[in-house]
């Protein structure tokens, strides 16, 4: 068993998934337990109903507003388009999902690996279309800092080095496994410092604000 | 005599469908061989074993290529199987192991494909072998002569 | 063994056992055909090895379980691979030699005096060098004694077998005796490694054929194993490879799946990392090869294969712990004390967040909910 592919798939991996653990928890209990302004108007709602209608907001938030779709349409679509493609190709793929097995003791269908390829190489490229647009638009340019283009760069740098090793494109297959399971070690080791944690935020975010806001009768 | 008794040699022509792509460079490499055989003398093979061929294209190549008026089988670790195809100097050399699996598959262009040729030194082995015999005969006429007369 | 007689020559030896030199080139255009050299090159290499005294052979067994050299001499019917000691003169092999003791070691001394500089030194398994090397010691002198001393007079070295020439087993971890290849410590020869446990023996045949007939041994891998042979992943030759390519996975041994010959990806093949020519070549004169008969491949030619994980973990997972399988059992006796200190590192974070503003705002303090 080729050294490089042995260490990424034994200790890196090992030391990745415990970076991860770590990280996410460290990250999601120091915010979460913060503490929150009191609101000092009256409760509008119960409890339950704020929770079902902040539920709510963070589905209808999800979409930008018809008065901003000009604006902003394109990059959300985008985003959601490679966040899509990424799902499937991360929860779908025949060895991904043994690998899940692995962790979780439960495995799942898959999809047809030839199709998994071809979506693949569509995430690929509307991750790039999503850095053409992050460089060349000079605001968002100027907003951009290290987390972004380094978070792009990983989750990029996965999808090539996976696309490398299923077409067997670019060197002896063992080195090409090696390098697609560094970047996931990577990608795990990264994921709870930078703007990724918005996988585990996002959600809780987005529904304890709705909650807040129903409590006050604000929310829509 | 029935009209099946009639030995019937059908020259090489492919399968209905025709001949894929390799086989058809196959024959053409086999042409430009043929032609310099004829000037130069120069013998040339081809290993069908080291050409990666879709399944079926080895059997079009065979019936493109037909049989000619030789076969040759020959025992030795297992069968082998020499004959010229229905093209003249085109030879089909198949090698199998005692298994029968075959080991070696070439296409020789020659005037005689060399496993056929006896080597001189298997010569020199007949030569010892048959002086012995004849010895032994000699020796036993002999002995059969002397008790016949005494 | 030796003959008696060290001047015939091998085309003497083949009439002696009633070969025929037609039969010796159909051997020879065989192996020449295996060995991816010209077609006509068969003819060439008959009359060269015919032609020439039968080279010597010494051939010492260190730490190995035997099986390279049953793989190389038993076979079910007389083979293209029993030929090879037709040609070759094999001077000392502790196993087959019918000498022993005294006699056998000084049949050896005599060999390699007389064949100084000539002789072709074939190793299998791994050479001890725990405690000085006590681990594996004949006739008084270790292991690593006799090789050194035998490699000093060799034209080359030959390493049989995934133990010779990576350590395979004997190294394996925790590797108690100190095992190490052969080639770290012969270093001043050339040496081929004919990895494979045990190695196919067309390829052990097949690379001692090239040696004596083109003078050197053949082109090498990265890993110093013949490229003709080694060049290619089983994965590159697997006849299952359509069915991983349509994501056709068998699951169990005998599910579905594995009853139509799917891919065996997921049983813990590693034939995608492994290079050896068991897809093409096959075993047992052709007859099949492991993942034909629906076992996934072990990866045996190559380094450290015992070290990679479970056979039966697929490729796709980690390699975890001592026994190599990442099963969540594993996964959480990581991922669960690393997860709770990150909780506590959190819950420290936020409770020192809440205390520094507490300390800054004015009002009652308490939170929500």
């Amino acid at each position: 068993m080729d050294p490089l592919l042995s260490f990424a798939r034994g200790p890196m991996l090992q030391i990745a998934i415990a970076v991860f653990c770590f990280g996410v928890l460290w990250r999601l209990l120091a915010v979460f337990l913060l503490r929150h302004r009191r609101s000092r108007s009256p409760a509008r709602h119960g409890r339950l109903r704020a929770l079902i209608e902040g539920a709510l907001v963070a589905g209808t938030r999800s979409w930008p507003h018809k008065v901003f779709i000009r604006r902003t349409g394109y990059g959300e679509a985008l985003g959601y388009g490679y966040h899509l493609g990424l799902f499937i190709v991360i929860l779908l793929f025949a060895p991904h999902i043994v690998f899940f097995k692995g962790i979780i003791g439960v495995g799942w269908p898959a999809l047809p690996s030839s199709l998994i390829n071809i979506i693949a190489v569509l995430t690929l490229a509307l991750l790039l279309a999503v850095l053409v647009r992050r460089v060349s638009k000079p605001v968002l340019r100027m907003l951009s800092n290290f987390d972004d283009y380094f978070s792009w760069l990983l989750v990029t740098a996965t999808v090539v080095t996976g696309l490398m090793a299923t077409a067997h494109l670019g060197g002896p297959y063992h080195q090409l496994l090696a390098w697609h399971i560094l970047s996931v070690d990577a990608l795990l080791i990264w994921f709870p410092f930078g703007k990724l944690m918005h996988a585990f935020y996002i959600f809780p975010s987005r529904v304890i604000n709705g909650y807040t806001l129903a409590r006050k009768g604000g929310a829509s | 005599m029935k009209l099946s008794d009639i030995g019937v040699r059908v020259e090489g022509g492919g399968p209905p469908g025709g001949l894929g792509g390799g086989a058809v460079a196959i024959l053409h490499e086999v042409l430009a061989m043929l032609e310099r055989l004829l000037r130069t003398g120069e013998e040339a093979a081809i290993d069908l074993r080291s050409l990666p061929m879709a399944p079926g294209e080895l059997d079009a190549l065979a019936a493109a290529l037909g049989q000619g008026e030789v076969d040759a089988v020959f025992d030795g670790g297992g069968r082998s199987r020499v004959r010229e195809t229905a093209v003249h100097g085109v030879w089909w050399v198949e090698h199998r192991d005692p298994d029968d699996e075959i080991i070696a598959s070439f296409i020789e262009i020659t005037t005689v494909p060399a496993i056929l040729i006896t080597d001189p030194a298997d010569i020199r082995r007949g030569i010892d072998g048959l002086r012995r015999r004849l010895a032994q005969d000699a020796a036993g006429r002999e002995e059969r002569g002397g008790q016949a007369n005494g | 063994m030796a003959e008696p007689d060290e001047t015939q020559t091998v085309g003497e030896v083949l009439a002696a056992q009633g070969i025929s030199r037609r039969s010796f080139l159909k051997f020879c255009a065989a192996t020449a055909s295996m060995l991816a050299m010209p077609p006509l090159m068969g003819r060439a290499m008959a009359k060269q090895l015919a032609s020439m005294r039968r080279p010597s052979v010494i051939y010492l067994s260190f730490q190995e379980c035997t099986g390279c050299l049953e793989s190389l001499t038993r076979s079910f019917s007389p083979t293209l691979e029993t030929l090879i000691f037709n040609v070759i003169s094999l001077d000392y092999d502790d196993t087959l030699m019918a000498a022993a003791g005294e006699a056998a070691e000084k049949a050896k001394d005599e060999a390699m005096r007389k064949n100084r500089g000539r002789y072709l030194l074939i190793v299998d398994g791994a050479v001890p060098m725990g405690n000085g090397g006590v681990y594996h010691t004949a006739a008084g002198r270790s292991a690593e004694q006799i090789l050194r001393e035998a490699a000093k007079g060799a034209a080359a070295v030959v390493s049989v077998g995934t133990c010779a020439a990576f350590g395979g087993l004997p190294l394996a971890d925790p590797n108690p005796t100190g095992a190490v290849p052969v080639s770290r410590l012969v270093t001043d020869k050339p040496v081929v490694n004919v990895s494979g446990c045990p190695p196919i023996p067309a390829v052990i045949t097949g690379t001692l054929v090239h040696y004596y007939t083109q003078g050197k041994l053949p082109d090498l891998d990265g890993h110093g194993r013949p490229l003709v042979f080694y060049g290619n992943s089983i994965h590159d030759r697997c006849y299952r490879r359509p069915f991983y390519d349509k994501g056709q996975f068998a699951k169990t041994f005998d599910d579905e799946g594995a009853r139509n010959g799917w891919c065996l990806w997921e049983l813990g093949c590693k034939g995608p990392v492994t290079y050896n020519a068991c897809a093409t070549l096959k075993w047992n004169d052709g007859t099949s090869f492991p993942i034909e008969s629906g076992h996934p491949c072990l990866g045996c030619s190559e380094p450290g294969f015992w070290d990679g994980g479970s056979f039966y973990s697929p490729l796709a997972t980690g390699k975890w712990g001592r026994a190599g399988e990442m099963r969540p059992k594993e996964v959480a006796a990581i991922a669960g004390p690393a997860a709770g200190v990150g909780a506590l590192v959190g819950a420290g974070a936020a409770a020192w967040a809440r205390g520094r503003r507490r300390h800054s705002e004015q009002d009652s303090g308490g939170e929500e909910d």
